[in-house]
């Protein structure tokens, strides 16, 4: 039953594509994108309660990876991927492990700095990272005497978003993501339930950038360009915003705050221009004043008064 | 385990807080399926001694076995891993999970499967089994219509049993309970002496740290009584209620100094 869910899912949400014109595949690529990001980032925040600012960093070193192993490196293909994986995997280590032996926000200000510190080697990166202009002017490559392009790697964005899913809920679902969730509510009472509470944030951490990480190596072959202002800061917060007007903790509420403030924009620039970003903050305080679990707790408290 | 020797042993614990000496040379022993109350005033030292052995904080000089291993200075992690588990004087419940969850969290250690093979998506005939198990405690405790209930719903004497149901869900051989009586109603009091006489029953060695005479008195099978750091009383309940030294500490008599 559960497995028919999954691919009645995936039969929709890949069958789309093919009925959209190329303007619309592009949106809805990048919607899917978005919905991946949020699910990846409210386990981070949302299950596990750390604050991180780094989940789009993460996207950037794997999309620039990706591309650096395959067209400045040219290693095989599956090599770069795994490779890429690993980069990623490793800067969260080296980050995580000190932050979460500290106190309370260091983890927020150590990724604050990373976020920072990869615009700044992206842009000095010289012919590696391309600099300012970043790497263009490249193809995927083909896998077994196919490239898959159109619609149909709009299918691949597609797997990526439910494997994602299924990943975070198999995780969520288990003794880890208990274990999260009580480091999340109440650290000195998880650790006296025996759960290692430095640990939890750092495999935590590690595994979510390394999504996060994935996510972005299926991202450079969506524009198949990389350059360093599409990995700003702007886009770190606009994931968390996302995930707290959506609902904190809950996944379907990653994906209805993702929904939400990608498309706010295409409705709302014609009236307002860039000032669409006001009604974001607005959006963000009046969630956490009004309804802190978000767009999906304004739901749960409706559906509890129906029943 | 060494046979005969007990499954708790404190010895010449000592820990200071700057000049204030918490606690001076504390030794005493405990068994499986033995209830053993820590008693005194105020500053005496309970605290500390339960904060060393449960691994919230170190101490100075002395040593604490468990099933006759040093624990001393192991985190609160490892000492629950060892099979020590603690409820909280103040509840401290994970106030995002339901009831059935919060006793599942403090089944942690019992989970084998690695985090790999959960991702495979192994690990799902452990996990029913150990929820059908978190299940039972919660029964016996008597919360067993609030299983699925938000934790933000529980009275505070049913969050005092929820805290009991999860230190019993990681199967402990030794349990702590700091205070258990504080704040509850005689009804509920009575339910409390039940249950933690039940947990002795099943061998499970029980450390009470209470202020509550009344509670622990009938409750207990050995007293050790603290003040100013130091034992100054160890027996039955009934040898420790007509000690002069005891008396002396509680009715607050002056002592030559």
């Amino acid at each position: 039953m559960s497995a028919l869910r999954w691919l009645a899912a995936f039969a929709v949400l890949a069958a789309l594509p093919f009925f959209l014109g190329s303007y619309y595949n592009d949106v809805y690529r990048k919607l899917l994108l978005w919905i991946t990001l949020a699910l990846g980032y409210n386990f981070l925040f949302g299950i596990c309660g750390q604050i991180a600012f780094s989940h789009f960093a993460f996207y950037g070193v794997g999309a620039y990876s990706i591309v650096i192993f395959l067209f400045q490196l040219e290693l095989p293909f599956p090599l770069a991927i795994l490779l890429g994986v690993a980069l990623c995997a490793l800067v969260a280590l080296a980050v995580a492990i000190p932050s979460t032996r500290l106190e309370g926000f260091y983890l927020a200000l150590a990724t604050l700095a990373l976020a920072q510190l990869f615009i700044v080697v992206l842009n000095e990166g010289g012919a590696v990272t391309g600099g300012t202009g970043g790497l263009a002017n490249y193809r995927l490559p083909e896998v077994f005497g196919v490239r898959i392009a159109g619609p149909w790697y709009t299918v691949v964005i597609v797997t990526l978003l439910l494997g994602t899913l299924a990943v975070l809920l198999r995780l969520d679902r288990s003794w880890f993501g208990r274990a999260c969730r009580a480091v999340r509510d109440n650290p000195q009472a998880a650790a006296a339930m025996g759960v290692d509470v430095a640990r939890t944030k750092v495999v935590a951490f590690t595994l979510t950038s390394a999504l996060a990480g994935i996510a972005g190596m299926v991202y450079a072959f969506v524009d198949n360009t990389v350059n360093p202002p599409i990995f700003g800061l702007d886009n770190a917060f606009l994931i968390l915003f996302m995930v707290i007007v959506g609902g904190a903790g809950r996944h379907a509420g990653a994906v209805v705050g993702a929904i939400l403030l990608f498309l706010l924009p295409f409705f709302l620039s014609p009236l307002i221009g860039h000032h669409h970003v006001l009604v974001f903050g607005l959006l963000v305080v009046a969630a956490m004043l009004v309804q802190p679990r978000g767009l999906i707790g304004i739901y749960d408290a409706l559906r509890r008064r129906l029943a | 385990m060494r046979s005969g020797a007990a499954l708790l042993e404190v010895q010449r614990l000592t820990k200071r807080f700057g000049g204030l000496t918490a606690v001076a040379g504390l030794d005493f022993t405990l068994g499986g399926g033995e209830i053993l109350g820590l008693i005194g005033p105020n500053g005496a030292g309970k605290t500390t001694t339960f904060n060393a052995i449960a691994g919230t904080f170190g101490a100075d000089e002395g040593e604490i076995r468990f099933a006759g291993e040093p624990i001393l200075g192991l985190a609160p992690h490892q000492i629950a891993a060892r099979g020590i588990m603690r409820t909280f004087q103040h509840n401290r419940p994970f106030a995002g999970m339901p009831v059935i969850e919060n006793v599942l969290v403090g089944a942690h250690r019992r989970f084998s499967t690695s985090l790999w093979s959960v991702l495979a998506g192994g690990g799902r005939r452990e996990e029913a089994e150990l929820r059908r198990r978190a299940q039972q405690l919660v029964e016996f405790v008597g919360l067993g219509e609030l299983l699925e209930a938000d934790v933000s719903t529980l009275s505070f004497g049913q969050g005092r049993l929820l805290e009991i149901a999860r230190a019993l869900a990681g199967e402990p051989r030794l349990i702590l309970f700091d205070e258990p009586a504080a704040g509850l109603t005689p009804a509920e009091l009575e339910r409390l002496g039940g249950i933690i006489r039940g947990i002795a029953a099943r061998g499970i060695a029980v450390l009470v740290i209470e202020h509550d005479m009344r509670f622990l008195l009938p409750l207990a099978s050995r007293v050790v009584v603290l003040n100013f750091g130091a034992k100054i009383a160890e027996g039955t309940p009934e040898a420790v209620r007509a000690d002069p030294a005891v008396l002396n500490a509680y009715l607050g008599e002056p002592r030559n100094a």
